[in-house]
């Protein structure tokens, strides 16, 4: 084996040009395939971000001004959700594909206490239906459940940020778990500590907060989930019913626009999904296409390689070399070249994704986000590119052997 | 190491013939067939210095290609060696070659990127032996050959007497049956011609067979024998 490899690079080294330029092709294949994979999942990773991932099937509703006049109340009126707007839309037949239907409220004055520290606001919250809470990636313990909403009870989930207000720098999501917090006069139970690269709120039950401050029936939004809802179609539909809905309930016009405010993730996201798709296909296309141009060149310099060394190979097999050994050199040779340029592709293009992230890759308005590939993928296309090269170096070493060792010594 | 032992010494007398080759035909197809070789029959005895000599065109390279099993023939018999060559796979062709035969050109042939010792050791890697011992059979034979201190040397920075000298130790590091030289002196000048042709001499003293292909009327007087051949047939043996 090791013969075999002082082989290869001797003969690589006696033909450094057109090495480096076989390698030069194959290495740009992989590494534009990787900016480009990379590229696009930091499209898709900013795109799930700003999107959320788990409460994308919602349309949230909040309460606006009548723009027009209806039924004889005047233009102007202010629309206050209830909470019989709940039971209004879960019983309205013509909300189909609706899996829940709830509610969000937020303090932005309540202190949050500890012996250390303090930090301010908190969003009270149903489990499945808070946008934000739902996109948060948890560093220990979990986020509010339904046993909170259906038990009241005093639960409490916190950012790093605020856990590190709290507890200090050097506390760690595992330690605080199971800890008290003072808020509104009562003790809360930390049950989850979270981690997210802009947010910082906590999160309580929904239901605990509105025993606490009483049972007036006003609310600050409208959270229905949908489930099987998978055209854009179906989601303007679904939106139209729930503003049909609650136009009944507070007498406004159905076209009055203004009168509710909504926010309709479930057509964004089933729109916004279509388009990644759309890219994730034309990225796989592109690449595989510049991974083909860099096969095709080095299938091309192997023949030249082989037509350039048909003397030697005259030479070789005259001294006893057989089909087999050369055969073997030249897939060698070419798998040689397409391994190790194809791994410096990979190395170079994660190393570009890694400062693009570094420039581009964070802050809320970035457009792209952790643009990296994973490393399955990296090996998967360098292993695709060694078996390519080796297909391309195939039919020139076959046709290096179908010569006949005197032809071959005749060329000269 | 060596696939094919010779015979023992007893059969080595009785069997003293090295190249036999009875009522070789070849002919090269095309729109006007071509009749090279016509019901060859030579006998070449081990430890012979044998030339073969003709004009261009008179089918001595082809008859040394079928002797150095480099090229097929279409009828009769070849024995080298005491193995029957007819037929051969291509991977049977090359043990044959490798093991039996060592092989001289005119053009040196040596693979320019390798130094003389590489150049030397290369049909023993063929045979699989480790690079420790084939480079030390290989700077056995430069050191035959007064070119130890060329070892590390590439073809380009050796003259032409020096690199055939390299193709002759590269002949002889597999131990070989038969030195097969075609027109071994033909691109060098007669005073490197004299000296290659007496490496041959001695090489053949020592017991070497070795069949050379020239049209050099010297190189041939330089042998033992001289097979003459005109139009693909051999005239009688001019000893």
């Amino acid at each position: 084996m090791f013969d075999l490899i002082h082989e290869i690079g001797q003969t690589l080294r006696n033909s450094r040009l057109r090495t480096f330029l076989t390698g030069l092709a194959v290495a740009w294949g992989v590494f534009m395939l990787i900016i480009l994979l990379g590229m696009a999942r930091g499209v898709q990773n900013s795109f799930n971000e700003g999107m959320g991932s788990g409460v994308n099937n919602s349309i949230t509703v909040w309460g606006g001004m009548t723009g027009k006049g209806y039924k004889g109340y005047k233009a102007g009126r202010r629309i206050q959700l209830k909470d019989t707007d709940m039971d209004a839309v879960k019983k309205d037949r013509n909300n189909t594909n609706v899996s829940q239907v709830s509610t969000t409220a937020s303090n932005d004055t309540a202190q949050i206490v500890s012996p250390r520290g303090k930090v301010t606001g908190f969003n009270a919250v149903f489990p499945g239906a808070d946008f934000d809470m739902e996109r948060v990636t948890i560093s220990a313990g979990r986020k509010i459940n339904d046993p909170d909403i259906t038990n009241l009870r005093r639960s409490i989930l916190i950012s790093e940020e605020s856990m590190h207000t709290l507890f200090g720098n050097d506390a760690k999501p595992s330690e605080v778990l199971g800890k008290t917090l003072k808020c509104m006069g009562l003790s809360w139970n930390i049950v989850g500590v979270y981690n997210h690269r802009w947010m910082s709120g906590s999160y309580v039950p929904y239901t605990t907060y509105k025993a606490i401050t009483g049972f007036d029936d006003n609310i600050e939004s409208l959270v229905v989930n949908y489930e099987g809802i998978i055209t854009e179609e179906g989601g303007d539909k679904a939106e139209e019913n729930l503003r049909s809905t609650l136009a009944t309930t507070h007498n406004f016009a159905t076209d009055d626009n203004s009168a509710i405010w909504t926010w309709n993730r479930l057509t964004q996201s089933i729109s916004s999904g279509k388009a990644l798709i759309y890219l994730q296909w034309a990225t796989w296309v592109i690449g595989i296409f510049t991974l083909l141009t860099g096969i095709v060149g080095v299938s091309n310099i192997m023949f030249v390689s082989v037509r350039e060394r048909t003397h030697e190979i005259g030479i070789r097999r005259a001294i006893g070399a057989k089909p087999r050994s050369i055969l073997t050199q030249i897939l060698a040779e070419a798998v040689a070249i397409t391994a190790i340029s194809g791994y410096a592709g990979v190395f170079l293009g994660m190393l570009v994704l890694q400062v693009i992230n570094l420039l581009f890759g964070s802050g809320e308005d970035s457009p792209i986000s952790n643009p990296t590939v994973d490393i399955s993928i990296a090996v998967q296309v360098t292993v695709v590119l060694v078996i390519a090269g080796a297909l391309a170096g195939l039919l020139p070493a076959l046709k290096a052997i179908k010569v006949k060792p005197v032809e071959a010594l005749r060329d000269e | 190491m060596r696939l094919y032992k010779r015979m023992t010494n007893l059969q080595f007398t009785e069997m003293d013939t090295i190249i036999s080759l009875r009522d070789v035909n070849k002919t090269y197809p095309g729109i006007v067939p071509l009749h090279v070789l016509k019901d060859i029959n030579l006998e070449i005895q081990r430890g012979e210095l044998v030339s073969i000599m003709g004009a261009s065109g008179s089918g001595k390279s082809t008859l040394l290609n079928i002797l150095g099993i480099l090229d097929s023939y279409d009828s009769g018999d070849y024995v080298l060696d005491g193995v029957p060559i007819h037929n051969l796979s291509e991977n049977r062709a090359a043990e044959l070659r490798n093991h039996l035969i060592g092989f001289v050109f005119q053009s040196f042939n040596l693979i320019n990127y390798k130094n003389a010792l590489e150049n030397v050791a290369l049909p023993l890697f063929y045979q699989g032996v480790s690079r420790k011992t084939r480079n030390a059979l290989a700077m056995e034979q430069l050191e035959r050959l007064g070119l130890a201190d060329r070892a590390t040397h590439l073809p380009g920075e050796l003259s032409g007497g020096q690199k055939q000298r390299v193709a002759i130790a590269r002949a002889l590091v597999t131990n070989p049956s038969l030195i097969l030289a075609d027109e071994p002196t033909g691109a060098l000048d007669s005073h490197t011609s004299k000296e290659v042709m007496q490496i041959f001499r001695d090489l053949n003293a020592e017991g070497m067979t070795t069949v050379i292909v020239t049209h050099d009327p010297n190189v041939g007087a330089a042998t033992n024998r001289i097979i003459r051949i005109t139009d693909g047939q051999i005239l009688p043996d001019n000893v």
